[in-house]
């Protein structure tokens, strides 16, 4: 079975945060994007996680191919992480620096999935830690007429050869839930999935040379329509938080946890 | 009125119930349509009890919409979207804001690719600018950046509004009076695509619901430690949460997850220890009443949306706030 793989690359979100809390995280000129060159750049954890389970998919003997897709200014190093790991291919929709949104982005990636061979099952990240938007996935999975199985912490084979299916455990709300999908179908991968492995020194080597191929939009045949962008960013801005405490006196934490315990009494928080 | 109606979309939950944030939902519907110029109708799927015509009224509904089939009871997606998208193309609205959540997430996204309409999640706000166009400013980064995005075009855009995002308001002056219409859906096509083998079963009480919250984090640093949380909780009479670090190093049920990608909160109290107070996890408890935090870093991010705040070593205070709240109750 053929499995792809949709891989975004995404400014390192620990960093951000720790830009954000030192109150440094700044928008650029364009009042849309965050320009500290010095936050990384990584492979969405996510997606990383979605690479991760097709790569158990095969430890489990499924005789598969992987794909892996990135659509971005330049996703070769997040590609050739992905071949270290163990991806067969590596495939870079190369997009010029601005003006799509993430339906274009859909369109784009399912087109790929269609024109490169299709797949039995895509696994996507349950969302992009940059955008948070979780709506890629279903997008591509409309636009392939595949069902889409969200926020899975695993993903097994199930069916036969013949009618392949995959059971997944999706993390809801309420526990989690067991269901399954007949292939060709979707499956959005989330943090419950566990750590994804590394990449040996010698599959780092070897992934060196290996090429992504690159795609360009116009090799992909789209309606004019589907190059539209739908959701615009046109401003991005840090909002403010309004810092309050009050910080409790005291020299033993026995007393402190009293001053507490007291405090939250009187604002009638507890009994 | 002229312009297309905004549409408040609704189900309900496994128990009938109709979501705690409808209310914020229509009230962010009735500023959009009044700016618009347009109808604000409130489409309920499933049964419509005499409840809802009165928020329907508190709230200036126009229309109280409903689509009822058995295909939609079983709370499957593809009979969701289908449904969404033959209302859709019956009524062709501007707008349709959802609440957002675990379900409604997958059923809006997939409903915009089925009309080939812009969709934003995590919206906390949307304005509709001086000749239509609309603008939904969403969270971005976990919390860290707001996006601001503008919907392009005359299709119906689609909004998921994230919890505690918007105060509800009740309309000023009269109540309306909405009219009540059924919609006529034809669900036979729909075969779900997906087979529920095990069904979550949801068990005691949710963290969504309780009153009072200790949440427990990295600072613990070490799973032991977690039953102090626990114990405190059991003792002040609330639900013991986490942060994510401790799911996913396996300390805790992915349950107990506050956050962004975890549950949702708004509790009265929330303590919470040993957390830094990264954006993800605000996400999930910056809604509470008042917020407590134990952190021995000063600087720590909690201590900016924390009422109180203690610097200190978790896991001293913590047993003593245990000793104290079992005190003079
Ligand atoms: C896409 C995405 C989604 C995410 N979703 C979530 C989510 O839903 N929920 C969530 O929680 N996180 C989420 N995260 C992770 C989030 O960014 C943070 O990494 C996480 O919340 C940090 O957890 P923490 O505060 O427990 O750990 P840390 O950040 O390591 O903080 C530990 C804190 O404990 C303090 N401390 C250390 N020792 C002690 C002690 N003895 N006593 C008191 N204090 C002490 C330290 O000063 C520090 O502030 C998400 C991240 C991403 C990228
Ligand atoms: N530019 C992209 N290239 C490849 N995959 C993407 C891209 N954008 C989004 N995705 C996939 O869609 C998921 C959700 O992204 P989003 O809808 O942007 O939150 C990600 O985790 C990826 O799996």
């Amino acid at each position: 079975m053929r499995i792809v793989v949709c891989a975004k690359q995404v400014l390192d979100p620990d960093a951000v945060n720790n830009y954000a809390l030192a109150g440094r995280l700044v928008i650029g000129e364009d009042g849309k994007t965050l320009t500290q060159t010095t936050i990384p750049q990584l492979m969405n954890a996510y997606d990383e996680q979605a690479l991760e389970a097709a790569l158990r998919l095969r430890d489990a003997g499924a005789d598969c191919r992987i794909a892996v897709v990135s659509a971005g200014t330049d996703p070769t190093t997040l590609l050739r992480h992905a071949a270290a790991l163990g991806a067969d291919e590596i495939a870079a929709i190369s997009l010029p620096s601005s003006g799509q949104d993430y339906h274009v982005i859909a369109a784009l990636l399912a087109a790929y999935i269609r024109s490169s061979g299709g797949a039995d099952l895509v696994l996507c990240g349950r969302q992009a830690s940059d955008d948070d938007q979780g709506v890629v996935p279903a997008l591509i999975g409309e636009a392939l007429g595949m069902p889409v199985v969200t926020v899975a912490r695993s993903v097994e084979r199930a069916g036969s050869s013949d009618r392949p299916a995959v059971r997944v455990t999706r993390v809801t709300p309420d526990g989690d839930e067991i269901v399954e999908a007949a292939c060709p179908a979707l499956v959005t991968i989330s943090n419950e999935l566990g750590e994804p492995r590394y990449p040996t020194a010698a599959r780092k080597l070897a992934a060196r040379r290996m090429k992504p191929t690159i795609v360009s939009p116009d090799e992909l045949s789209l309606r004019p329509e589907d190059l539209e962008p739908r959701a615009l960013l046109t401003r991005q801005y840090v909002p403010t938080v309004q810092g309050h405490c009050e910080f409790v006196p005291g020299n033993t934490p026995a007393e402190l946890a009293d001053r507490l315990v007291g405090l939250l009494r009187e604002d009638k928080l507890l009994q | 009125m002229t312009s297309a109606a905004v549409v408040v979309c609704t189900w309900r939950g496994v128990r009938g119930e109709i979501p705690e944030e409808t209310e914020a939902a229509l009230t962010l519907g009735r500023k959009v349509s009044s700016a618009l110029g347009a109808d604000l109708h409130w489409l309920v799927v499933g049964t419509a009890p005499e409840a809802d015509a009165e928020i329907a009224a508190r709230q200036g509904v126009a229309a109280l919409e409903r689509i009822e089939d058995a295909k939609l009871a079983g709370g499957q997606a593809d009979a969701f979207v289908e449904a969404m998208a033959q209302y859709c193309a019956q009524r062709s609205p501007r707008l349709l804001l959802f609440n957002q959540t675990f379900d409604t997430r997958l059923v809006a996204a997939r409903l915009a690719g089925r009309l080939g309409s812009g969709a934003v999640m995590n919206g906390v706000d949307v304005e509709a600018e001086a000749g239509g166009r609309l603008r939904v400013t969403a969270a971005a980064y976990g919390g860290d950046t707001r996006v601001v995005y503008e919907l392009a075009g005359e299709k119906s855009c689609i909004v998921a509004l994230l919890a505690n995002a918007v105060v509800p308001q009740p309309v000023e002056g009269a109540a309306s009076s909405p009219t009540r219409s059924d919609v006529a859906v034809d669900l036979s096509g729909v075969e779900e695509r997906i087979r529920v083998l095990e069904p979550a079963r949801a068990e005691g009480l949710r963290l969504e619901d309780a009153e009072i919250i200790v949440a427990g984090g990295r600072g613990l640093s070490s799973p032991e430690n977690y039953k102090l949380v626990e114990q405190l909780a059991e003792a002040l009479g609330g639900m013991a949460g986490a942060s994510r670090p401790l799911v996913d190093d396996g300390w805790v049920d992915s349950s107990r997850q506050v956050g962004l990608t975890g549950k949702i909160t708004r509790p009265g109290l929330y303590i919470a220890a040993g957390i830094s107070g990264a954006s993800q996890h605000m996400a999930g408890c910056a809604a509470a009443k008042t917020i407590a935090a134990i952190n021995t870093d000063p600087d720590a991010a909690i201590f900016r949306y924390a009422r109180y705040g203690i610097v200190g070593d978790c896991l001293e205070i913590l047993p003593e706030l245990i000793r104290a709240a079992k005190q003079g109750r």
